[in-house]
């Protein structure tokens, strides 16, 4: 599946809520990848999009994407079943600095057309 | 600091106000509104990320935690290398954040200066802030009552608050915060002393926002008042507030060295280097 590399001089949506430092993620750097859905954890102090991506060799590998707390992403238009298990989206996330699988929110289109995010 | 005389009068006066209301009919109440209405849901209204001074922060835009990133207060000598120490530990990406151990409140007066939203609770003898994210509660007692002699107080995270009304003004007076072993006031990793006291003013202004000025003394940590202006804005009426637990899946662990870990689902570090002490 296809991995686009966006250089971006901004920080976008992680920075918001963050309840830790946000150090780990270049926030330069926005990768934009075609995703599955494996898992979503509605929860505090952060939501977690747990995907998968197809690598260059054809394997999939699970991802985790980071963004806000729950609280003031539901007041956003976010919702408990934003992302359900087995929906194909695309996703726009800061990579980590050191090449780990995981990465902050910056948006999303979702299986149904709508967005989250910065998108 | 105690209450002065004349404060000390209109607050009894106010709590009487109060207890009349609160015991007669409703359209009385309505006819002598002895408080003013911060009912509602309110959020921060300054951004850059938590900086809690905008008004000194350098660059302007800059947000708490990123490198280079600091706000200019009156520091004596010692505290200025305190910070700077700090600002170049931030600039490793390492400052650990007192709150994101998930384990105390960020206190006063970082409170003032969180995410998510806020409630105002004004009752003729008290008034609550509190905030989603956390959360806090501060108390700020006008009843009339002193601060609590030295001896029956220690440092807490939202110190020890009392004041009263001076029109639609709340006027508050705040000692014995834990200051910098347990707190700092953002990201860039500013810290007060355990010695700092703060005089707050809030009031709503002409154009809606609830604005709230401080003027910061802290012998160690400061050469003179430092004064502070926060603001908050009103949500849509109907807006809720929601549960914030910080532990329930807390998967951003501190080592020692300060470095802020990322787990997998499965509670083990997706970091490929980490750091410890």
């Amino acid at each position: 599946m296809r991995l686009i590399i966006v250089l971006l001089a901004v920080a976008l949506s992680f920075k918001a809520h963050a309840h830790h430092s946000s150090a780990m993620f270049d926030k330069d750097t926005i990768r934009q990848v075609t995703a599955t859905v494996k898992e979503f954890q509605w929860t505090n102090p952060h939501i977690w999009i747990q995907i998968l991506i197809e690598n260059q060799n054809g394997e999939l590998e699970e991802w985790s994407i980071e963004g806000g707390g729950t609280n003031t992403l539901f007041r956003r238009g976010w919702r408990p079943d934003s992302f359900k298990p087995g929906d194909v989206i695309e996703i726009k996330f800061n990579p980590m600095r050191d090449g780990s699988a995981a990465g902050g929110f910056v948006g999303a289109k979702l299986a149904d057309g709508g967005t989250l995010g910065d998108w | 600091m105690p209450l002065p005389e004349n404060c000390r009068r209109w607050t009894l006066l106010r709590v009487a106000l109060g207890i009349l209301c609160c015991s007669g009919t409703a359209a009385a109440a309505d006819q002598n509104p002895p408080l003013p209405d911060w009912s509602g849901v309110w959020e921060r209204y300054e951004g850059n990320g938590g900086m809690f001074d905008v008004s000194t922060t350098r660059p302007a835009d800059g947000r708490a935690g990123s490198p280079g990133v600091r706000q200019f207060p009156p520091l004596t000598k010692a505290w200025e290398e305190k910070y700077r120490e700090t600002l170049e530990i931030v600039a490793k990406g390492r400052l650990p954040d007192p709150i994101s151990y998930c384990g105390t409140p960020a206190g006063f007066p970082r409170l003032l200066a969180l995410p998510d939203v806020y409630e105002f609770i004004v009752r003729p003898e008290q008034t609550w802030i509190i905030t989603e994210n956390g959360p806090n509660v501060m108390r700020i007692y006008t009843d009339g009552r002193d601060h609590a002699p030295p001896a029956e107080r220690w440092p807490t995270f939202t110190g020890d608050s009392v004041g009263y009304w001076e029109g639609d003004t709340l006027v508050f007076s705040t000692v014995s915060m834990v200051g910098e072993k347990h707190t700092i006031l953002d990201r860039s990793g500013l810290t007060l002393s355990d010695q700092a006291s703060i005089e707050t003013r809030m009031f709503e202004t002409d154009d809606g926002l609830l604005r709230a000025e401080l003027v910061i003394e802290d012998p160690l940590a400061l050469t003179e008042p430092w004064h502070v202006t926060r603001h908050f804005r009103r949500l849509p009426p109907g807006t809720r507030v929601y549960d914030y637990a910080c532990n329930e899946n807390n998967r951003n662990p501190i080592t020692d060295a300060g470095q802020t870990l990322t787990l997998g689902p499965d509670g083990k570090p997706l970091d490929r280097s980490i750091e410890r002490d």
